[in-house]
């Protein structure tokens, strides 16, 4: 399509309908992308590049040069992508600009665009066209959000399952249900003089419990789901020189930390983003605990308290070399009720040996390392997750990983209880309905709303009512 | 222009919506005349001669804690009362009552005619005479002009009737009057957009040919609930109804004749309403049911006419009588009146304002069927509103309107004009999203202040209402303070029927929330002097109270999360194209609905949570106004 710059069918669409955005994080790197949306997005972009002819094929990428159109001033190479109305991400006429530019002349460009008459995105504006467009629902608005963030593949995919909708067909079955129960109890009030079949107390029951387990079980996928998306916060934990920077090291493959054989030689605790089969787990290296007068060293100690209280798993490092000393035993204190594992690092020269759930009367395993020759990282890494693979389905089935999802579905379960309890105490309709109805809302608002439109129409396929 | 007569308020059409609209002008001050086809058809029941009933109740204590006549007249000629849902909380128990359908007119129309300020007039009303965007008057067929400041149209099916009975057709406005085909044209002339419903009726038999025996009794209840608040009991001997079911043999008739139905046969396409099918409906839709359940009600008392309850149906006169006799216990029956189904006009509902006045021509509005509502229950309050605004109108005073959590009335209307009809429009509870505080017996305290300060409700009324609302506070106060203490009456007596010792010295209000202790034991155990103030039906009151107010404030905090933004003003001149990220179609319901609050919009039919968020972000942000 050539480009139709100052064409007036075009120029009479509201300058404010074309807006612009940087949608990269300003200042992380050296590659920014800018987004245009609206009717005109082209059209700018053609004053950008000084060429009115400019008709690229809609979802294919062609690197030309940015000029400004105030003077004429080159001002960056960019790759540019068309997507045309509607099958791009906000249904209207998009073009990325992905450019090399520093922060400053992103800006620049951005400000070029603003001038031709597009509009500043309000935050989230992108996502909300898409979701008015319909090319999005809420859910799935919530779970881009994730996409942007994700820090690993295996997040990567759930957030783009999430995206594809696939939370709102898991939920729908369980809104099915969940009408299914309303129906014959809204009936037998609302139509008392209807000849109705009776309301069989057990199935409902039974269907309610049913239903409770099956939100429940969806609610439950969240742990997992945020570890996912969060990622497991592990901490290096042990006496001085027990070889944790050197573990640390090990396990990221760079040598990341400082490692002397000065007992005391880690001041501050030091994280790092490792990839540990999909998951993302931020490692923590931390000061060696000990008592101690130096200044530096104590405050180092303090945060390495915390870093423990912080962890979702302590690894207490030991040293095999030497027999265990009360040091060690002053470290395992201070990890206290944290979940933990014992390593034995130095296996190489190894002399002392434990069995797993013989320390400290801890039930904790026990796993021999070397961070020198790298013998037993791998038990090490299974061992990580070992504790943490309850919460996965490895399957790679359904996870909620949005905590507004998750409370959602705690409330909708919640809900549905207490409404089992009352019909269980043969309490009036009406109040049984009344949890139900709630738990309805809380569905709803992952989903959309059910109208009572939507509960009759269902009621009227289901009984032959009325006289 | 000359008029032969001139008015503050014109009402057409002496329906259910008519009555209460020409009654409720006239006693708030307006000089006001009701034109009706035939006077002696006054509160004419067009189908069933019953009022009431789930959520129809509700409607109906409603119209009468704001100073409304049905409830009043249905008392005054009831003949046969249930309390339905008796067994159930008391949020969906309701009243219903079979009337008298002769005795229900001439009552209606005595209580029209002492009116003051109130002028009957019969006539065909043909035209709506409007200038500039303004009501002037209407004309009928008899050539009078009658002039008025303000005109409620409550014409119910009679626009563009269209009776069927088998394969045959007639205009009619209803079996046996004349269809309003003039008027139903001009009103498309000026503009309104209108759509057509569907309807029907079962047949009237003969009860001198009904083999009684073979059905089962149904007596009214022994202590009948009346509707009115003002009504201290009901006078009218109570008669029995009867229940029978059809067969097979019904039903396989009604198949191998299917095609002589105008509902299959494709000469009604209109909709009706799903809650009342035809039997036709009824045998095809749902071929499993063995037999479908039937009601024979008598008409009144002094009439063999009975109503055949369940049997609706549009089928050729001769079939109908064929079908009937093949219900045990009908062999013999005759039938009287032949059933039909009735296709008429209605004018889309969300033309109006909540004050049901069109927002196409000032001084006019809307009530009842016309409004694509079916029931007389939804007609009648819709009348009270329009006539009350019709009279708020002339004397230019603030309009009145109810709120969707105060009222039953105020969902019905609130979902008329937003949401528009693809169906006849019947109230059911759980069109409220507040059904828990909407109780049948609170519709006084919530609606008989705004009844009185109207002026519809006269001093004996108000003074009644001002004496239970006392009475409930004591009652209220005595069960919560006084407490069954170990050696009481009341304690020995409770420890013998329910078998276990009750702890900890209950109160009475304790007691209530207790599943199994009667309220008549409670009722029995207060005090003497209170006991004979207050009746049974008033300790059912309070226990309510008692017994929801836990989820009626769960529920209202849980609402008030979902619907907090529903007071969000729409202006009046809000453009939705402006909108720009909104979807063409989301645009155009909205558009169509004209909603006046983010609630209304929020209820509007196929929207998306993702358009009422871009709305809402609009209507938030300080360039909304
Ligand atoms: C065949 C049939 C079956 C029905 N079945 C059911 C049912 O199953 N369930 C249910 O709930 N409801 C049913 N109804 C509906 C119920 O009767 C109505 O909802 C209710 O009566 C509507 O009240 P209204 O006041 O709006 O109109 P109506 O009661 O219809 O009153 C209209 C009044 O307007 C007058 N009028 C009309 N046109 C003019 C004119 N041009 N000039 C002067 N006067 C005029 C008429 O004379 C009449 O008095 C049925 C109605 C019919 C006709
Ligand atoms: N033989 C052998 N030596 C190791 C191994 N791991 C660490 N060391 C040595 O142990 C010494 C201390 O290692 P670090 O990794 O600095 O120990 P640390 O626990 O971080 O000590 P602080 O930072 O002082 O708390 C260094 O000299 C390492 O080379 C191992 O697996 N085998
Ligand atoms: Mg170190």
């Amino acid at each position: 399509m050539p480009c139709q710059a100052g064409s007036p069918s075009i120029s009479a669409v509201p300058a404010s309908n074309t807006i612009v955005a940087l949608s990269t994080p300003p200042g992380r790197s050296g590659i920014g992308v800018i987004r245009l949306s609206g009717a005109r997005a082209l059209d700018f972009t053609c004053s950008l590049l000084q060429d009115n002819h400019f008709s690229p094929q809609p979802n294919s990428v062609s690197l030309r040069t940015i000029y400004d159109p105030a003077n004429g001033e080159i001002l960056d190479r960019a790759l540019i992508t068309y997507f045309k109305s509607p099958r791009s991400f906000t249904g209207e006429d998009m073009v990325e600009l992905s450019c090399h530019g520093s922060p400053i002349l992103l800006l620049h460009i951005v400000d070029a665009l603003l001038h031709l008459g597009a509009r500043a995105a309000d935050p989230g504006e992108f996502t909300l066209r898409s979701l008015s467009s319909g090319k999005i629902n809420l859910a799935q608005a919530e779970s881009l959000r994730d996409l942007i963030d994700a820090q690993t593949h295996a997040a990567v995919r759930q957030a783009a399952r999430q995206l594809g909708g696939e939370l709102s067909v898991q939920l729908q079955p369980i809104k099915d249900s969940l009408l299914k129960i309303i129906v014959p109890l809204e009936s037998s009030l609302e139509f008392v003089e209807d000849d109705l079949p009776p309301v069989i107390a057990e199935r409902i029951n039974k269907q309610l419990s049913d239903l409770v387990q099956c939100v429940e079980e969806l609610a439950q996928t969240f742990r997992a789901g945020r570890l996912l998306k969060e990622g497991l916060r592990i901490t290096l934990a042990g006496r001085p020189n027990v070889g944790k920077s050197s573990l640390f090291n090990a396990l990221l493959a760079k040598d990341r930390a400082i490692v002397t054989e000065i007992p005391g030689t880690t001041r501050d605790s030091l994280s790092e983003l490792l990839n540990l089969q999909g998951i993302p787990v931020l490692i923590t290296d931390t000061a060696g605990v000990r008592a101690s007068s130096d200044k530096i060293e104590s405050i180092g100690i303090e945060r390495t308290k915390r870093a423990i209280a912080d962890a979702d798993l302590v690894v207490v490092v030991l040293d095999s070399s030497i027999p265990l000393t009360s040091e060690d035993q002053d470290v395992f204190v201070e990890v206290g009720a944290s979940r933990h594992l014992f390593v034995f690092n130095k296996s190489d020269i190894l002399s002392h040996t434990y069995q797993d759930g013989s320390l400290f009367g801890s039930q904790a395993p026990v796993i021999k390392v070397s961070a020198k020759t790298g013998a037993g990282l791998n038990d090490l890494r299974d061992a990580l997750l070992q504790p943490f693979m309850r919460d996965f389905s490895f399957d790679g089935g359904f996870l909620i990983t949005n905590a507004r999802h998750f409370d959602l579905l705690q409330r909708t379960a919640t809900s549905l209880r207490a409404s089992n309890e009352l019909f269980q105490q043969r309490a009036s309709e009406e109040l049984v309905l009344a949890h139900l109805y709630n738990a309805l809302n809380y569905l709803g608002g992952i989903t959309g709303e059910t109208t009572s439109e939507e509960v009759l129409s269902h009621i009227f396929s289901t009984f032959c009512i009325g006289k | 222009m000359s008029f032969d007569e001139s008015f503050d308020v014109i009402v057409i059409g002496a329906g259910h919506a008519g009555c209460e609209a020409a009654s409720a002008a006239a006693r708030m001050g307006a000089e006001t005349a009701i034109i009706t086809l035939n006077l002696d058809l006054i509160g004419q029941m067009s189908c069933n001669p019953a009022v009431g009933g789930v959520a129809k109740g509700h409607l109906v204590r409603e119209i009468d804690a704001l100073g409304g006549i049905i409830g009043r007249v249905t008392d005054r000629t009831g003949i046969q009362f249930r309390l339905l849902n008796r067994s159930r909380g008391p949020a969906v128990q309701a009243p219903r009552a079979q009337a008298d359908r002769a005795l229900y007119r001439t009552e209606m129309r005595h209580t029209l005619e002492a009116t003051p300020n109130l002028h009957l007039r019969q006539g065909l009303v043909i035209e709506l005479i409007v200038e500039d965007g303004l009501i002037l008057g209407v004309e009928l067929q008899d050539t009078r002009r009658l002039r008025a400041k303000a005109v409620v149209l409550a014409t119910g099916t009679f626009l563009n009737g269209l009776v069927h009975t088998g394969r045959r057709t007639y205009t009619a406005g209803r079996a046996g009057e004349p269809a309003a085909i003039d008027l139903a044209e001009g009103l498309k002339q000026l503009g309104f957009p209108v759509g057509r419903l569907k309807t029907g009726t079962p047949p009237r038999l003969d009860g001198r040919t009904i083999d009684w025996n073979a059905f089962e009794p149904q007596p009214a209840d022994e202590r009948p609930v009346p509707f009115s608040f003002s009504t201290e009991s009901i006078e009218q001997p109570q008669i029995m109804c009867y229940v029978g079911h059809t067969t097979e043999v019904v039903h396989q008739t009604i198949r191998n004749n299917i095609h002589e139905s105008p509902l299959y046969s494709g000469q009604i396409s209109s909709i009706g309403p799903r809650y009342c099918p035809s039997i036709e409906d009824k045998v095809i839709k749902f071929p499993d049911k063995p037999r479908h359940q039937l009601f024979l009600e008598p008409e009144g008392h002094d009439t063999h006419e009975v109503y055949l309850n369940g049997f609706s149906t549009s089928m050729p006169a001769e079939l109908q009588q064929e079908l009937v006799r093949q219900i045990p216990g009908l062999d013999e029956a005759r039938v009287i009146r032949p059933g039909y189904a009735i296709e008429y006009d209605f004018v889309d509902p969300r033309e109006l304002s909540p004050q049901l006045e069109t927002t196409r021509i000032k001084g006019l509005f809307l009530a009842g069927q016309i409004n694509g509502t079916t029931g007389y229950e939804e007609a009648a309050c819709q009348g009270l509103i329009a006539g009350i605004n019709s009279a708020l109108y002339v004397q230019k005073r603030e309009p009145f309107s109810l709120l969707r959590q105060d009222s039953y009335i105020g969902v019905l209307i609130d979902d008329l004009i937003t949401h528009g009809v693809d169906e006849p429009y019947r109230m059911f509870t759980s069109r409220s999203e507040h059904r828990l505080s909407l109780r049948y017996d609170t519709a006084d305290s919530r609606l008989s202040p705004l009844g009185h300060t109207l002026g519809l409700l006269g001093d004996t009324a108000w003074e009644r209402f001002n004496q239970r609302r006392q009475r409930l506070a004591l009652l209220r106060a005595t069960m919560d303070a006084m407490r069954v203490k170990r050696g009481d009456n009341l304690h020995t007596h409770l420890y013998q029927t329910l078998g276990c010792d009750l702890d900890n010295s209950p109160s009475l209000s304790n007691l209530v929330q207790r599943h199994d202790v009667p309220l008549s034991t409670i009722h029995h155990g207060l005090p003497p002097t209170l006991r004979t103030a207050v009746s049974l039906a008033d300790v059912e009151s309070v226990a309510a109270d008692i017994i929801y107010s836990g989820y009626i404030d769960t529920q209202q905090s849980a609402n008030e999360r979902l619907y907090k933004h529903d007071g969000l003003l729409i202006p009046t001149n809000f453009n939705f194209t402006s909108l720009s990220s909104l979807s063409h179609e989301m645009i155009h319901r909205l558009e169509r609905a004209h909603p006046q609050t983010f609630g209304q919009a929020r209820r509007t039919p196929g929207m998306t949570p993702a358009a009422l968020a871009t709305l809402l972000v609009r209507l938030k942000s300080p360039q909304a106004a």
